[in-house]
């Protein structure tokens, strides 16, 4: 009981977000005509994939106590990259998608590097490498454009069903036992594999547990003979692998690769939103990147429901800002229950 | 069984795209309807026709980016045009999301709109590419999507604009009427977002016009469609080449004139885009010998791609590409209260009619309408 007790305190941020997201979601299933409806679970899945990579991505910064600004342009560097790479034979597309991940973790190995080597603050650090990458995607798509497999892009965005009927598996998706799975929005399998298979493992190692130790305290984590150099040039790395399959699925996504630059701000002003929404301290040390999956989850859900409700076009970014205000304030509810002022610095 | 339902519906929607037999347009061949308001872009474009279907119908606009006066304006003329009695009796529900910059909240928005039964979506595409998804979805549920203004580069949906090459013949043109016999000297080119394909085809219509007619050294500065910038980089230009023959502006026309007349430039012709800052001055100085002539895109034009949906809608033949016309004014016919207002704001655009199509909201009519009593 006790134990319950510890871990719902330790966890009160991600549990919020969770119950936000929830009433949101279920808010809006049930003014939407066709609610409920897998088809409206595989648009909305898609609509999110993205930019709950890009918040996974900056969760690795905050997380060491830093921002990283170049999560929105890793995104739109892999972005133009993937738009030549994902066509061809099969053989060729695995080899482009490995392409395309390992130039996102490289990205981010950048980062790292500069920020630990070149001891530069990572907000400086990434706002500058951002720039770089932006340059380097508008040097490949100086205008919008690409190719990509469409069966890939089609099965990559649709249900599990489409995987199967599309490339011939479980007797053309028709059999049996697959039929209850079958529905399941492929992007939803994918983010929970990411989580399950990336991140998890990621924080319960060692590495993981030092990059929470570094958010914590550095100086105490430099002390206690933890490897501080690699944990962040870890973590910076994943953040740059997260922004990267982001990027992989937007090409899947639009079938083309654009190096906009607006559009590169947007995703890393929202990541950090999300973060923030999903539990995570910009102090550093709390929170998690399955929380900021849920902070990307909410923040579309509120603009889903512009699409349901009568809201004027010119006051939906004000109603937008008052109901994320809303949304983070209620993240910010502990600090009604501290009993020592000092506890306000924590 | 609630889950076997799921995949009942499922599989019939995703089992037609499969096989690729999708619903959506019939090619077929021209004339179109209505042809004085819908004009096809060329003799080659094609033509497609839905099936028709009893209204009153459920449409949408899907907005891009906000927060320039050109989107403001455009979407209170939507509101406004649906709202007229001829229109309103064809129209259930209307809804107006801006979904940003963000490519994939875009895309979102638009599937939402097929998933809750809209028939007919207009948006202005964040970029020209990606859509293919939306627009095999639109296709299958049988909704007819209206890219217009931004377009995408694809022949298959229904797109309306006005046509920017020629937009930059136009500018071409004038000035060479009003420089006469002139034939050579230095002329300014103030240019618009670099990127855009709007830029690039105003710029390579004036040229194709302007450059082959004379010795011209054509001076080039980029002025981001916005009055300040383009004040500052004509200023700028003047200082360092002291004197231009004649000056053409794609956007914030206003700040090149300003910049003009604070250098003390001599007045030569300016052909610039419709705000009603630039036209006020065209009145203002037109006595002092300020000539120009004002070209401009249309916030009006999300009332033609409404109109074109609701054509489609009842199973017209519709063409590809819309062209609309291109609304222009010079110095001569500067009109206080019909073309340009004196008493409003310089950063809306005063073009906003189409009378060939049945769309005579006045600009002044739409900025002055309060957000709130349009519902």
């Amino acid at each position: 009981m006790e134990n319950l007790q510890i871990r719902l305190r330790q966890n009160a941020g991600i549990l919020t977000a969770i119950g936000i997201f929830v009433l949101f979601y279920v808010f809006y299933n049930f003014n939407h005509p066709r609610g409920f409806a897998p088809a409206i679970f595989i648009q909305n899945s898609n609509e999110v994939f993205t930019l709950a990579m890009v918040a996974m991505a900056q969760t690795m910064a905050v997380l060491l106590g830093g921002l990283d600004l170049s999560v929105g342009a890793i995104m739109t560097l892999v972005n133009c990259l993937a738009s030549y790479l994902l066509v061809g034979s099969p053989l060729q597309i695995i080899l482009g998608f490995i392409v395309c991940m390992a130039a996102g973790a490289a990205c981010g190995f950048l980062n790292g590097c500069i920020v630990v080597y070149g001891r530069i603050q990572p907000i400086i650090a990434t706002l500058a490498t951002g720039a770089i990458f932006i340059g380097i995607a508008l040097f490949l798509r100086p205008s919008p454009g690409g190719n990509v497999d469409d069966d890939l892009s089609w099965v990559m965005t649709n249900d599990l069903y489409e995987i199967a009927a599309t490339y011939g598996f479980f007797d053309d998706g028709e059999a049996a036992w697959f039929q209850p799975i079958a529905w399941f929005p492929v992007p939803l399998l994918l983010i929970i594999l990411i989580a399950v298979l990336v991140w998890v493992p990621f924080s319960r190692s060692v590495t993981g547990r030092t990059v929470y130790a570094i958010g914590s305290g550095e100086g105490a984590a430099y002390m206690s003979g933890l490897a501080i150099n690699r944990a962040k040039i870890a973590a910076f790395t994943l953040g740059g692998f997260f922004a990267g399959l982001g990027g992989i699925y937007l090409t899947l996504q639009t079938s083309s690769g654009n190096a906009d630059i607006p559009q590169a701000g947007a995703y890393t002003l929202n990541s950090i939103a999300a973060v923030v929404i999903g539990g995570t301290s910009l102090l550093g040390g709390i929170g998690s990147a399955i929380g900021s999956i849920f902070g990307a989850l909410i923040l579309r859900t509120i603009s889903f429901n512009f699409r349901i409700f009568e809201i004027d076009p010119l006051m939906q970014p004000l109603f937008e800002g008052v109901v994320l205000l809303a949304a983070v304030s209620l993240g910010a509810i502990r600090v009604l229950r501290v009993k020592n002022t000092l506890d306000l610095f924590r | 069984m609630l889950k076997a339902g799921f995949f009942l519906t499922t599989a019939l929607a995703m089992g037609v795209a499969a096989t690729t037999a999708f619903a959506g347009p019939e090619k077929v061949s021209g004339p179109g309807h209505d042809p004085e308001c819908f004009a096809p872009w060329n003799d080659e474009i094609g033509y497609f026709q839905w099936e028709a279907r009893e209204g009153p119908h459920k449409i949408a606009v899907v907005n891009g980016f906000v927060g320039n006066t050109w989107r403001i304006q455009m979407i209170q003329t939507a509101k406004a045009f649906v709202e007229q009695p001829e229109i309103a009796s064809q129209i259930e529900d209307f809804k107006v999301v801006s979904t940003g910059t963000d490519v994939a909240a875009q895309l979102g928005a638009i599937e939402d709109f097929i998933n809750q039964g809209y028939d007919g979506i207009v948006t202005i595409a964040v970029s020209p590419e990606g859509f293919d998804r939306v627009i095999r979805l639109a296709d299958r549920n049988d909704v007819v999507l209206v890219p217009f203004d931004n377009v995408l580069d694809t022949d298959k949906v229904m797109q309306v604009n006005e046509d920017q090459l020629e937009m930059g013949r136009m500018y071409g043109r004038w000035l060479l009427e009003q420089l006469g016999d002139k034939r050579s000297g230095k002329v300014l080119e103030v240019r618009g977002l670099q990127g855009n394909s709007v830029d690039r085809d105003r710029h390579l219509g004036f040229r194709e016009v302007f450059e082959p007619a004379g010795d011209w050294e054509i001076v080039e500065v980029v002025g981001n469609w916005d009055d300040g910038t383009a004040q500052k980089v004509t200023a700028d230009a003047i200082a360092v080449h002291n004197n231009f023959d004649a000056i053409v502006v794609q956007g914030g026309t206003t700040g090149t004139v300003r910049a003009m007349l604070d250098a003390g430039h001599p007045m030569v012709p300016i052909a610039g885009e419709s705000e009603n800052g630039f036209r006020k001055q065209l009145a203002e100085y037109g006595d002092d010998g300020l000539k120009g002539i004002s070209i401009g895109q249309s916030p009006g034009m999300v009332a033609i791609a409404i109109k074109a949906a609701l054509a489609a809608l009842d199973g017209n033949v519709m063409p590809q590409l819309i062209s609309l016309p291109i609304p222009h004014a010079d110095y001569t016919e500067m009109e206080a209260g019909k073309n340009y207002w004196p008493d409003l704001t310089d950063n809306f655009f005063t073009v906003n009619e189409f009378p060939p199509c049945g769309v005579n909201i006045t600009a002044p009519e739409i900025m002055a309408k309060d957000a709130e009593d349009v519902k």
